[in-house]
């Protein structure tokens, strides 16, 4: 059915569902990334999608509230970056690298750590040439050819 | 016709799917699979979102708030976290382009200089402390990658239809404040039931926006004001104490590093 | 002199009792090495008024007052139903009281309404104390030996760490003990007798390091446990079946109120007062009061009496080491010596003597309970004087023989003859003197040898020890029998009743017991003499351990024994000779001027010590003198002899039997301890499996509950994020619905 909506309405929707888009990623980035780092830039990101819905709702309402708000959003939002980013760097100094599963102490005390299978290689191994073999088979070959592909 | 619900249900499997297929952990080919599908599903939830105005500025919206959802992917699907800075300040800028459209000056360009210019480049640095060496395991994996896609997925679905029903719904309405509890299904429609306060909807709002957004700051919102500014005092503090103390601490010698080795490379 | 008794009265064991908190709060920081002289000058000070309080009482049996009652005050009171009243109410409420208390006594019930006008039913504790005859003797006795034995322990403790506490146990033990022979309540007489268990218990594991020490003092603590389960029953019993467990009358005066003044309520104790007609109030009637005395079966006639006569039996049995809860008291032997002459040898143990000796009209209207009595005192002191002849720890031996002579004196009151009470009670006092003597000379011979006290280990001593050889000797001497010394008086005494009991009852134990205490007589004149021979005769040993310390104790410690030895020399003629305890035909004695005992007197007096009295000493001499005869032959003389005597006794398996102490332990082992370790084993299992098991099935369920859902709690931030998402999602979908 065709539905005429004014058109503050209309522009309303359109920013919401931005608005909506913009939290839900944020969400998937916060449950998935594994860096603490990103996971906080996800979070940062559902922080724009609220403040994009914010902005949206008083330029609807014409209320200057909303942006007023999303001032307010903005400066917590530093001072939530100061404090986290110190943490981030302790708990990096603490256990050298910014895993977040390598923080699972408050876990009960009988439960088995959350520990994941070594990464499966991403990418396809490197085609080297092969070269025609000649004399002695040169040995532990297998090994030096998987190591290289690191360097 | 395929019905709006059904094109938006489509969009959010698809976007789900993709956004899980584009998450680290994937291979290349999938992830590249991936990419398509996120597409294909933002753009069918993107042809249900209508626009305003003329031709040109539907466009600029269009592209603007294309250009921030990919961004926005892209900041959680990058493995590099460097990227995904970067990949979130183009978000940050998509955002700000919105604001503009939004008829909030003053809030881009903040958003730009604060965010951006300030936060962003803070957690770059952060990054560069941490992690000079570049990926590392556990950026090329997600955890749980299909559940958390499809949740931020249904629930962006979900948001979606509200938003569509609730303004419909609202649109129905028979008086704003008839207060029969008709239409009052949820707060969303009574929200919207609310009338413009001056004067309907202007494509920029009356006066300057700065000096009256100055001016609601410094008089209605003053309290607000200091304790946010005490508040930031406070971050600032807290943020040299717990590393300065934290630093002390790594320092005793009985504070030994346990478990967890940097990735070498 | 009279109106001192309440005065003296109190001011004998508040003494004591003042010295040991002096001493237990100022010990050991302010007194340290001085500890003695606060209880030395505290029981000198109790010995004095004893001794005061002898003359007072005798002064007032002059004026034909035999009973001296003091009240304290009030310890507990339960107000009963007719409490207040005026008699009449409470006459018809006694039955009603009785018939509710006891299940045994309603029976009996009629009898007793019938026989005692009724009490008060409220039950009323007042602190009583009492001096009568019997009182005077034990507390004269108990302070003069204490106050040697204080003076003596100076010198034994001396150096040691625990210097202050020794004393303060002991001024404690002589404030409960005195406490226990002055007052005039069967519970106070509970309570104070749990109270010098306590200090015994206390002393006995003195040296707490030693394991052996502490095991005693537990052993002590148990056995005696058993033995006061007894006695608690008998009171008990003695409640519900009479009303009250005072000794004397009482009568309770209430003073209405007057102008300005509230009702109040007098309680008076004084026996002149309760029969004085003139004062108004409800007179209760003591268990060993006038009035009860006065009837012609003060107790009934049922079988109650008997019960509570056993009763009480077992707990003096427990107290007084008699058969077969006597194994205590050798292994108290590891408490320091003086605690092993004042505790576990003159004073303590007695208790249980003077408990059968105060209660004597109740075993007097009991059928069976003297035999009782009697039967256990000879056969313990048969068993304690074989077990001693083998013995080789010298305090052992005196240990045994303390048992044995105990037993003397249960035999001789279970006679329940006027000559028997007051033999029994003699040999405590005359056994008291030679026994302390004993034990504190074996101290000393015990600190010369720097500890050591195992007859093999040591010998010849008569010359490196002179003063404690020939006070030794004395007491050997009076502890065998041997005319004039105390032991021949009080010991004669007994067998003489013994016999005269035998003689008037043909047929009966009596006859059999007299024979075995004149055995018993011998075995103690030989054991005591083997002693004796080993430790100071033949040829000079001196333990390694013994150091530089082989020579005489310093005089503090020999000035006591000199004084016991004579005490051990003179005080068995001196008042056979005054007939205080024993009368004389004219004239019963001091001792029997005690109310309770007044009623042996019309039975007996007649008699009094008649031509087989002679034969009896005649014999006994004898006896004594056949005793150290075969010792000296044994142990001096022919050692070849003893040695092949003992290879006899070997073969025969007597010897075994006498060493191994008749396995009495191993035997309550077996019998008692090793069934209730099991029954606790069967028990704990059935704790653990069947009741644990019970309470366990109801923790499980919550526990399987938490398992459920702990895997929640994993730890890990994103999943928490993930729920939450998960369950705005759910929130989300119920609203778009």
């Amino acid at each position: 059915m065709k539905i005429t909506m004014p058109p503050e309405l209309v522009a309303l929707q359109s920013f919401l569902a931005i608005g909506a888009v913009l939290f839900g990623v944020g969400l998937i980035g916060f449950l998935s990334r594994r860096n603490m780092i990103v996971m906080f830039l996800s979070a940062e990101m559902m922080l724009q999608g609220v403040s994009l819905s914010l902005v949206a709702w008083g330029r609807y309402h014409n209320d200057l509230g909303g942006q007023m708000l999303v001032i307010f959003i903005i400066a917590v939002a530093a001072c939530e970056a100061a404090i986290a980013l110190a943490l981030v760097l302790m708990l990096f100094e603490r256990k050298g690298n910014l895993d977040i599963a390598v923080w699972q102490e408050l876990r009960e005390s009988n439960q088995p750590p959350f520990e994941e299978e070594p990464p499966e290689s991403e990418e396809a191994p490197a085609d080297w040439p092969h070269l025609t073999r000649s004399g002695v088979l040169p040995k532990s070959i297998s090994e030096k050819e998987s190591y290289r592909r690191k360097v | 016709m395929i019905s709006p619900q059904a094109i938006l249900a489509l969009g959010t499997a698809l976007a789900a799917v993709g956004i899980w297929w584009l998450l680290p952990g994937s291979s290349t080919q999938r992830r590249m699979l991936g990419g398509v599908l996120a597409l294909m599903g933002f753009g069918c939830l993107g042809s249900q979102v209508p626009a305003v105005g003329d031709w040109f500025t539907k466009g600029i919206f269009h592209a603007i708030a294309a250009a921030t959802i990919v961004a926005a992917v892209a900041t959680i699907s990058c493995r590099k976290p460097v990227y995904c800075a970067i990949w979130f300040g183009m978000t940050l800028t998509g955002t700000a382009g919105l604001f503009l459209l939004a008829g909030a000056e003053f809030l881009a360009v903040a958003t730009i200089v604060v965010y951006a210019g300030a936060i962003l480049v803070t957690f770059l640095f952060v990054l560069m402390l941490s992690q000079p060496e570049g990926h590392t395991s556990y950026d090329r994996r997600s955890w749980e990658a299909m559940l958390s896609a499809f949740t931020g997925a249904v629930l962006v679905g979900i948001l979606t239809t509200m938003i569509g029903s609730a303004i419909t719904k609202a649109d129905q309405l028979p008086s704003p404040f008839s207060g029969d509890g008709q239409g009052a299904r949820s707060d969303a429609g009574q929200a919207l039931a609310r009338p413009p306060r001056e004067g309907g909807l202007k494509p920029t709002l009356q006066k300057p926006t700065v000096s009256r957004l100055g001016a609601e700051l410094f008089t209605r919102y003053l309290v607000a004001v200091e304790a946010t500014g005490t508040l930031l005092f406070a971050a600032l503090v807290g943020a040299a104490v717990i590393v300065s103390q934290g630093r002390a601490a790594m320092r005793r010698p009985d504070a030994t590093r346990e478990g967890g080795t940097t990735d070498a490379s | 002199m009279e109106s001192y008794i309440p005065k003296l009265l109190i001011l004998i064991p508040t003494l004591p009792l003042l010295a040991a908190v002096v001493v237990a709060v100022l010990g050991k920081r302010v007194l340290r090495e001085q500890s003695h002289w606060p209880v030395a000058l505290a029981l000198a000070g109790s010995c004095l008024a004893s001794v005061l309080l002898i003359f007072a009482v005798q002064q007032a049996q002059k004026n034909h007052r035999h009973e001296h009652v003091v009240r304290l005050w009030t310890w507990a009171a339960v107000e009963g139903r007719g409490a207040g009243s005026g008699g009449q109410e409470a006459n018809t409420q006694y039955p009603a009281l009785i018939t509710k208390n006891s299940v045994l006594s309603t029976k009996n019930s009629a009898l007793i309404t019938k026989n005692s006008v009724p009490t008060t039913p409220a039950f009323r504790m007042d602190i009583v104390l009492r001096a009568d005859s019997l009182t005077a003797i034990m507390l004269g006795m108990v302070t003069f030996i204490s106050t040697l034995v204080v003076i003596y322990a100076s010198g034994y403790i001396h150096g040691d760490p625990g210097y202050w506490r020794f004393f303060a146990y002991v001024a404690l033990f002589v404030f409960s003990m005195t406490m226990l022979v002055s007052v005039s309540n069967f519970v106070l007489l509970y309570v104070f007798w749990e109270a010098v268990g306590l200090c015994s218990y206390l002393l006995i594991g003195f040296w707490f390091e030693k394991p052996a020490a502490a095991a005693a003092g537990m052993k002590a603590f148990l056995v005696n446990r058993v033995g006061d389960f007894g006695f608690a029953l008998g009171v008990f019993l003695l409640w519900t079946t009479f009303g009250t467990l005072d000794f004397h009358d009482s009568k309770v005066q209430t003073i209405p109120a007057a102008d300005g003044h509230a009702a109040t309520t007098v309680v008076h104790v004084d026996p002149q007062a309760v029969e004085n007609p003139e004062i108004p109030g409800t007179v209760e009637h003591g268990i060993f009061g006038h009035w009860r005395l006065a009837q012609e079966h003060p107790f009934g006639e049922g079988s109650v009496v008997t019960a509570i006569c056993l009763l009480l039996l077992v707990g003096a049995c427990g107290k007084s080491a008699q058969f077969p809860l006597h194994v205590w008291l050798p292994d108290a032997m590891e408490g320091p010596s003086p605690v092993s002459a004042l505790i576990h040898a003159a004073t303590m143990v007695t208790a249980g003597v003077y408990l059968i000796a105060r209660c004597t009209p109740l075993y007097a209207a009991s059928l069976y309970a003297q035999e009782v009595v009697s039967t256990i005192g000879g056969f313990t002191a048969l068993l304690a004087a074989l077990i001693a002849l083998t013995q080789t720890d010298l305090k052992r031996i005196l240990a045994y023989s303390t048992v044995s002579q105990l037993g003397f004196m249960f035999l001789a009151l279970g006679t329940g003859s006027q000559l028997g009470v007051t033999a029994g009670m003699f040999h405590l006092f005359t056994h008291a003197f030679f026994k302390a003597l004993l034990f504190l000379g074996a101290g000393s011979v015990m600190h010369a040898m720097g500890g050591v006290i195992d007859l093999r280990e040591f010998g010849g001593l008569r010359r490196k020890m002179p003063i404690t050889h020939w006070t030794f000797l004395f007491g050997c001497l009076a502890l065998s029998g041997i005319i004039p010394f105390a032991g021949f008086w009080s010991k004669d005494a007994i067998l003489a009743a013994v016999a005269e009991k035998a003689s008037e009852a043909p047929g009966s134990i009596y006859g059999y017991l007299s024979y075995g205490a004149m055995f018993t007589a011998f075995l103690t004149a030989f054991y005591t003499f083997r002693a004796y021979f080993l430790a100071f005769h033949g040829e000079e040993r001196i333990p390694k351990e013994a150091g530089h310390h082989a020579h005489e104790s310093p005089a503090v410690m020999t000035g006591p024994l000199v004084i016991l030895a004579i005490g051990a020399l003179t005080v068995g003629a001196y008042f056979q000779w005054t007939g205080d305890f024993l009368g004389h035909k004219d004239h019963p004695g001091f001792l029997m001027q005690t109310p309770s005992l007044t009623a042996l007197q019309t039975e007996v007096v007649a008699e009094g010590s008649g031509p087989s009295h002679l034969t009896v000493a005649l014999i006994s001499t004898v006896v004594a003198l056949a005793g150290i005869g075969l010792a000296w032959l044994f142990y001096i003389a022919r050692r070849d002899l003893a040695e092949s005597a003992a290879k006899l006794a070997k073969s025969l398996g007597l010897y075994t039997l006498s060493h191994g102490k008749f396995f009495i332990d191993e035997i309550d082992r077996a019998l008692i301890v090793r069934p209730l370790e099991a029954l606790a084993v069967l028990l704990a299992q059935i704790d653990r499996s069947v009741i644990d098991a019970v309470v366990n099935a109801f923790g499980a369920f919550p526990r399987a509950l938490g398992a459920t859902f702990r895997p929640l709690q994993g730890g890990l931030v994103q999943f928490y994020a993930l729920v939450m998402a998960l369950s705005v999602l759910a929130l989300l979908g119920t609203l778009l619905w």
